[in-house]
């Protein structure tokens, strides 16, 4: 019992539910005391939610080291927990490393889960009718499949952020491990409430939880609410972290144009994290506002007005999707050179395209709203805009193209998802200008073509990417290699059931198949494409179990690495595996370019000499 | 770090504070007389600048570092102002989100507010940002006794100003948070901001009592150069907020 105690986790998830019943008995004694009738769900389950969240972080120990410095007494630096095995992954640690693999494996349950949702109304949508679930099930399971795996990408794109940045910029760690540390924790009660709207009467509005549908929605609209809220701040904070990292931890000799590619999307994506995710959590906080005291924001007839809402929600969520795909498109950019032994093509050009979509991604919000009644002015700026983002990913497209040519290519797994990445993510993104325009959007607007669409660019963008960066610095992560074989089987399990998958899924988009609707005419004769979708849609979760088994089996027993095995010329593989506990025990200057792969005589760091 | 001496920097402070009061009292006028917005945004803008530049000190970010040892103390100084400027930053986008909001929502009316009491309101939380400039002034130059007096006293305009906004205001207001557009508009932009400025007033507390025993320095203050940054802030905000609230458009 008490070594149990001992881990974080454990001590966290007490505190929450002891939070959880005190909040719900503040709300029910102060209503009393109000002279009102003492017990109101409502108001008590989202109080006792939000204040189990916060007793979860006072529990498990985050705020620790914070509460030293209000009472003024002096805290210790991060000491050696390497004595601490696994256990210490189930506490808070201030290592960088460690937080990034608590990121990676929360992304990956999460991961699951969502894609388990998915296989269920999958399943239901085979046939016309309804086959074993109930429409507000399908509606539970549709919206928080959206949701759990937007959050699932956010902790992935933050896992991946949060071990490398440090390595790749030869920093000892992240400029605020305590907020790092916060930002991964407030991740964990952040998806325990959102998984809690199913227990509490499921939800109905997608994940986009438009009024005035998400104002008369079932109560589990408030737990996905706030649990989206919760999850933007460890968003925020994540990207606040890795700003000032890469701002002021670079190592010596390393200017902004010597930087590794990923740290340039890195830098894209914390850019809009830290600013635009704000207004995602205002949209959604003054929706949990509207329903708790009635106030009319989106209320028209208080003279409120939904389409505010919109507005507030996607000025966030398309920038969000630039979120999700810029750290995948730098890490191709990044892999790219290593396994085709050239320097990458147009180094500059690529920095520069990720703050330029950035940039843009700011501006296009409105695309999404071509059908929802604004302003009717506002489409055609919205419209070219958005053409314009296909400027920047035009850039990074060409380099890897260029990058390619005539090189000397290897096909191991990590390069396998780099190029499925990079073909799907062109499906993507030629499927996107049709979206963008308003002519043909009009047409398009809630159908599967977008449903194709938008999985097409989260796999190539996100999914294949994160793959591959899997493979590749999981012997950097662990001291030993996945299993080739499987990841082989992984590859063919997964890439060609994508393509019938988010294929299939255009076809009938184009036809006339709504978007999140639970059932279908059998007259328009869209059973054999749901039919193949659902065949597809198990084979890449069977790809996934491979995935996973090979990263328990690899994990214990799998082929040890020593030294540099991709023979990359970045500073992580220039010492061993695993990394050692204050990452570079000599400090390294940088003395050339990061990808001039293939030109005799030419180095990219230099150790100091020495002891 | 410190390139003047006292007494000219709490001078300078001092009058700061009097061109933020003239701004605000030729603010306050002007919208009593005429219904020019665009006159009252501009007073904002150039109220803000002036709180930035001199009493968040936004030049500070574009220091060189004296120090480049990444361990050293003055390094992470100013590591630790790019973070808390980022987060401002960000918390000025939702600060921001609140305000296009109410554009969207109100228009050129406002709602039915005591005149006095904004004003008043106002009044005070540029009182206490004169106050917290002169404390961290008093600290860098190794003053104990003002500081102390001055975060105090900033503490104590914080609490004012709540007591104002939440406890007066929210009693008097003709209208409660579920009366129509407007009520949802000024309960959901004085909460926020109330909020933020309840935040504040903990951390200059905590400053107080650390400084009471004596933590701070002259040369390591950092806590009390963020805690008045921070409290700088939430008054800009409210540089915006009042005339968004009180000033602009007719009254519904």
């Amino acid at each position: 019992m008490k070594k149990l105690l001992s881990l974080g986790l454990v001590r966290g998830l007490i505190w929450e539910v002891f939070g959880t019943a005190l909040g719900m008995g503040i709300v029910t004694g102060v209503r009393a005391l109000m002279g009102l009738p003492p017990w109101k769900e409502e108001p008590a389950v989202v109080f006792g939610a939000l204040l189990g969240a916060l007793l979860f972080l006072y529990g498990v120990g985050v705020l620790d080291d914070w509460q030293k410095w209000a009472r003024g007494e002096e805290t210790h630096e991060p000491v050696d927990e390497s004595h601490l095995g696994w256990r210490r992954y189930y506490s808070v640690s201030l290592d960088h490393k460690v937080i990034g693999i608590q990121y990676l494996v929360l992304a990956l349950i999460l991961m699951s889960v969502g894609g388990v949702f998915a296989l269920i109304f999958r399943a239901e949508l085979t046939e016309t009718g309804m086959q074993f679930l109930t429409p507000i099930e399908y509606n539970t399971l549709m919206s928080l499949h959206g949701m759990v795996m937007i959050v699932s990408i956010l902790l992935g794109v933050a896992a991946f952020m949060n071990y490398l940045i440090p390595l790749l910029i030869g920093a000892n760690d992240m400029a605020f491990p305590r907020l790092n540390a916060f930002s991964f924790w407030i991740a964990v009660p952040a998806g325990i409430i959102l998984l809690s709207s199913m227990l509490l009467g499921g939800l109905d509005t997608g994940w986009t939880a438009y009024p005035p549908l998400s104002v008369r929605a079932p109560m589990g609209i408030q737990m996905f609410l706030l649990g989206v809220s919760l999850a933007g701040f460890s968003s925020i904070l994540g990207g606040l972290n890795i700003i000032t990292t890469i701002i002021r931890l670079r190592t010596k000799g390393m200017t902004p144009f010597r930087m590794p590619i990923f740290v340039w999307g890195a830098l894209a994506t914390s850019l809009m994290t830290l600013t635009a995710t704000q207004l995602i959590g205002l949209s959604f906080q003054l929706v949990m506002f509207e329903r708790l005291f009635g106030m009319g924001f989106f209320d028209p007839a208080k003279g409120g007005n939904p389409i505010l809402f919109q507005h507030l929600f996607w000025f966030y969520s398309h920038p969000a999707v630039y979120v999700f795909v810029l750290p995948g498109l730098g890490m191709i950019s990044e892999l790219l050179p290593v396994f085709v032994r050239k320097p990458l093509f147009g180094y500059r050009w690529v920095a520069m395209s990720s703050l330029g979509i950035a940039l843009v991604g700011f501006l296009v919000w409105g695309h999404h709203m071509y059908a929802s009644g604004m302003a009717e002015y506002l489409r055609v700026p919205f419209m070219y805009s958005t053409l314009l983002v296909a400027v920047p990913t035009g850039v990074k497209f060409f380099s890897w193209v260029g990058t390619i040519w005539r090189g000397k290519i290897s096909f191991p797994a990590p390069m396998m998802f780099l190029l499925a990445g990079i073909v799907v993510f062109l499906l993507g993104g030629l499927s996107g200008p049709p979206n963008a325009t308003v002519s043909t959007d009009l047409h398009l607007h809630d159908t599967y073509y977008i449903v194709g669409h938008f999985h097409d660019t989260m796999f190539g963008g996100y999914i294949f990417p994160f793959f591959a960066a899997f493979y590749y610095w999981f012997p950097k992560m662990t001291g030993r290699r996945l299993n080739e074989k499987l990841g082989m089987l992984h590859f063919w399990l997964m890439t060609p059931a994508f393509f019938v998958l988010s294929l299939s899924m255009m076809r009938i988009g184009l036809l006339g198949m709504r978007r999140r609707i639970m059932d279908y005419d059998p007259a328009m004769g869209f059973q054999p494409y749901h039919l193949a979708m659902t065949i597809a849609a198990f084979l890449i979760a069977l790809g996934i179990l491979v995935f996973f088994i090979n990263l328990i089996w690899s994990a214990r027993k799998g082929e040890i690495a020593k030294g540099n095995i991709w023979n990359s010329r970045s500073p992580e593989w220039q010492v061993p595996s695993p990394m050692p506990m204050h990452n570079y025990d000599k400090p390294f200057e940088v003395v050339g370019e990061p990808y001039d792969y293939g030109l005799p005589g030419s180095t990219y760091v230099k150790f100091q000499e020495g002891e | 770090m410190v390139h003047t001496n006292k007494s000219s920097a709490l001078r300078l402070g001092g009058l700061v504070f009097g061109l933020l009061a003239v701004l605000t009292a030729i603010e306050f006028t002007f919208a009593l007389l005429l219904n020019l917005w665009g006159v009252l945004i501009l007073i904002a803008l150039v109220k803000a600048g002036l709180v930035g530049y001199y009493y968040m000190h936004i030049s500070r970010l574009f220091e060189a570092d004296t120090d480049l040892n990444h361990e050293s103390y003055a390094y992470k100084l100013v590591t630790n102002r790019l973070g808390l400027w980022l987060f401002l930053v960000s918390d000025a986008f939702i600060f921001g989100g609140l305000l296009i909001s109410r554009i969207n929502l109100l228009g050129l009316t406002r709602p039915d507010l005591n005149q006095l009491l904004g004003l008043g309101v106002t009044s005070v939380l540029l009182c206490s940002s004169f106050f917290a400039n002169r404390a961290e002034v008093s600290m860098s130059h190794g003053d104990r006794k003002q500081f102390l007096i001055s975060i105090g006293t900033t503490i104590g305009l914080g609490i004012l100003f709540l007591v104002g906004v939440l406890g007066v205001e929210w009693r008097i207001a003709p209208f409660g948070p579920a009366d129509g557009v407007a009520g949802a508009v000024f309960y959901s932009m004085t909460g926020f901001h109330a909020f933020h400025v309840f935040t504040g007033v903990v951390f200059l507390t905590i400053v107080l009592r650390n400084g009471l025993r004596g933590r701070y320095s002259v040369e390591k203050h950092w806590a009390v150069e963020a805690s008045a940054v921070y409290w700088h802030f939430v008054d800009v905000v409210w540089l915006f907020f009042y005339p968004a609230l009180y000033l602009i458009g007719n009254v519904r």
